[in-house]
């Protein structure tokens, strides 16, 4: 079912193409990747198009939220009418709206409305000292706040040419990974919610629960909140701790091998999620798709591998890859990545005590006092574009995986039936608190 | 389907005793309140040097606001530590001011909803969270808490609910639905405020475009305090609404 994994380092198969599809895109919400020199337009600021720029200094304001995200044509025709959903729903946990055209039975356009949760987090980072961003940071996104921190943190050292102690780094990654492991766990629940796989719900559940009380052993925080500030008193990796940490993932490990078995073996799941929602390889790479609904496209590119962070750069990283672009291929990716960060884990524990204790090379900036710094959050790519002069946050863009994946999501339900909107939301992994900041 | 029989016969119960028993290690995360100086004298030294540590000016020689605090730690530097806060909900917003290491002695319980207080159904608003406090509010679903065992299920609709749970600091376009949610639940209808953003703002009060806090838009019945609460906060915040919290009932249902 899974396609081979490619050696690392491996160029993706048949890069020209993509690359050419990405310049030639009349609209990228990713930013570009130059694959024949291997090299990421993030390290050359001054190409980036206009439209991204627009993208990562548009959350800044509080201007014009709520918006819409429409792809393509708007739907007219016989019968055709639009049906309002949400803000406020418990379909979906949070507050967000849609518009769906329909006549009644199939979803012929989806134009999703984001930007209701706006609480203006980039803007308040502005004059302020890197701990206290750092707090307001985390909480873009409680779910995601391992990816947002560590990636503002890279971003500010960056620009100030500082290197970082080797340890806090590896701590970056495990906080990261911990809820890599969360995030795609409790989406594989959801998704499985909406199959109506009672049993395998509350199993995952349970699972996605453990994963957040080993974060909050480890780092005194369920979601990880303060993780990543050095001077955190209740971060607990010495010796013993780190044990029994890798020993309590082992049993994760298992426990999820296990459950995925049964999962495979529920018809009715993988009947439900098939050919649900497909993005195509060409569309995901118009429209910028990031992360696991680009890997489930059939696109080889993951941010641990080909644009790596330290200490991602000392890390066997395992491509999860499908080609199909519908949610079963999204599930799949997910759960190999379950089984990924996992491995991940037991490397850097693993690793841990040979760490020499050192300092990181300090990176150098992008230009004097700005640092842009990429990398994969559990939705996919995410980016932090900071300005600091005087130890003061000076100005911040966001671009984060859930901005990018919106018009995929509404691509992909072009044509489906109502019920697979939670299907199809799910299994994007698309958070409102993380579109809206 | 005989293997998922046998794997949920091999994971055995995993639910939590609470509000029967008391709450384990696990359940409570180290991050509570900041308590742990008892002493009047030595509280108001320590809290007159952690007060410009507080990014949020929870602290203040006249005590702890457990409203404001987003449980960073930095206030643990100057003597400062961890403490349970599972059972801190207040209906009171002043009652959440704790005086050095104490509860308050303002403990104000909210009106119980006695007509509908053996089945709860909950509705969840998200006014602009950062989505902790949602899954925090929803993990009460999942077997480790399982608060269906005490009646206590999620409704899809407004009109179905019995308590509103807002979480979040409201945004300018969510105010107005906040409002109309209010106005469509049933009577009788109890809000429950779930973490700092909902109680006073939290990290983001002053921010341009937010109104806050939530007791300005609908009269909220109690606080659960937390950045996010944990699951069993949210838990004892519900029971407490139907007057049958663990505190009240001595540990007993």
């Amino acid at each position: 079912m899974s396609a081979p994994l490619p050696e690392v380092g491996d160029p993706p198969p048949r890069a020209r193409e993509r690359s050419l599809t990405y310049v030639d895109a009349d609209r990228s919400l990713a930013l570009r990747t130059d694959y024949e020199s291997r090299e990421t337009l993030l390290e050359r600021p001054a190409q980036l198009t206009v439209e991204e720029i627009g993208i990562l200094e548009l959350w800044q304001t509080t201007e014009g939220h709520p918006h819409r995200i429409p792809v393509g044509e708007s739907v007219e025709g016989y019968g055709v009418f639009t049906f309002p959903y949400g803000p406020v729903t418990m379909g979906v946990p949070e507050s967000g709206a849609f518009d769906l055209r329909t006549y009644g039975e199939r979803v012929l356009e989806i134009v999703p409305e984001v930007g209701y949760k706006h609480r203006g987090v980039a803007a308040a980072l502005v004059g302020r000292s890197v701990p206290d961003a750092l707090l307001r940071v985390e909480r873009f996104a409680g779910n995601f706040s391992a990816s947002h921190g560590a990636a503002f943190l890279r971003a500010v050292e960056i620009a100030e040419g500082i290197g970082v102690p080797e340890s806090e780094l590896w701590t970056r990654a495990l906080a990261q990974e911990l809820q890599r492991v969360y995030n795609h766990l409790h989406l594989i629940a959801r998704v499985a919610e909406a199959a109506s796989q009672n049993v395998g719900v509350a199993q995952a559940h349970a699972l996605a629960e453990e994963s957040l009380r080993l974060t909050a052993r480890t780092f005194g925080h369920r979601w990880a909140f303060g993780a990543l500030a050095s001077e955190n008193p209740l971060r607990r990796l010495g010796p013993d701790d780190r044990r029994a940490l890798g020993s309590r993932l082992r049993e994760l490990d298992r426990e999820f091998a296990s459950l995925w078995e049964l999962f495979l073996s529920s018809r009715t799941f993988i009947d439900r999620i098939q050919s649900t929602a497909t993005v195509s390889r060409a569309d995901a790479l118009r429209w910028g798709a990031v992360g696991p609904t680009l890997r489930a496209s059939g696109v080889a590119w993951d941010d641990r591998l080909r644009a790596p962070t330290p200490p991602y750069t000392d890390l066997f990283v395992p491509l999860a890859q499908e080609g199909s672009g519908d949610a079963l291929a999204r599930v799949l990716v997910r759960q190999e990545e379950v089984r990924s960060s996992l491995l991940l884990l037991d490397q850097i524990l693993d690793r841990w005590s040979s760490m020499r204790g050192g300092e990181s090379a300090p990176p150098a900036p992008v230009e004097p006092g700005r640092g842009i710094a990429r990398l994969e959050a559990p939705s996919g790519d995410l980016v932090y574009d900071v300005r600091i002069s005087d130890g003061r946050v000076r100005s911040v863009g966001v671009r984060t995986p859930s901005q990018a994946n919106w018009p995929l999501f509404a691509l992909g339900m072009r044509g489906g039936v109502f019920t697979d909107f939670h299907f199809a939301l799910e299994s994007f992994g698309l958070v409102f608190a993380d579109t809206d900041g | 389907m005989p293997s998922w029989i046998s794997r949920a016969w091999k994971k055995g119960i995993v639910t939590t005793t609470y509000p029967v028993g008391a709450p384990t290690g696990e359940e409570i995360p180290p991050t509570g309140c900041p308590v742990g100086i008892e002493d009047a004298a030595a509280f108001r030294s320590a809290a007159a040097i952690a007060e410009p540590l507080c990014p949020t000016g929870a602290i203040t020689p006249a005590g702890v606001d457990q409203g404001q605090c987003i449980r960073c730690t930095r206030c643990f530097r100057v003597g400062f530590g961890a403490g349970g806060a599972v059972e801190s909900g207040n209906a009171a917003r002043e009652g959440l001011i704790w005086i050095s290491g104490t509860p308050p002695a303002l403990r104000v319980e909210p009106a119980p909803l006695a007509p509908i207080g053996r089945s709860i159904h909950v509705f969840l608003m998200d006014v602009g969270s950062c989505n902790a406090c949602n899954l925090e509010v929803l993990a009460l679903a999942n077997p480790y808490y399982d608060a269906a065992r005490l009646g206590i299920s999620f409704t899809n609709s407004p009109r179905h609910a019995d308590v509103l749970a807002v979480v979040g600091v409201p945004t300018e376009p969510l105010v107005e639905p906040l409002r109309r949610t209010y106005d469509a639940m049933p009577a009788p209808k109890a809000v429950l405020a779930v973490g700092a953003c909902a109680i006073d703002g939290g990290i983001f009060e002053g921010n341009p475009g937010l109104e806050v806090p939530v007791r300005t838009i609908v009269p909220v019945d109690l606080y659960v305090s937390g950045c996010p609460p944990p699951p069993l906060a949210v838990l004892d915040g519900i029971l407490r609404l139907a007057g049958r919290n663990r505190v009240r009932n001595g540990g007993d249902r």
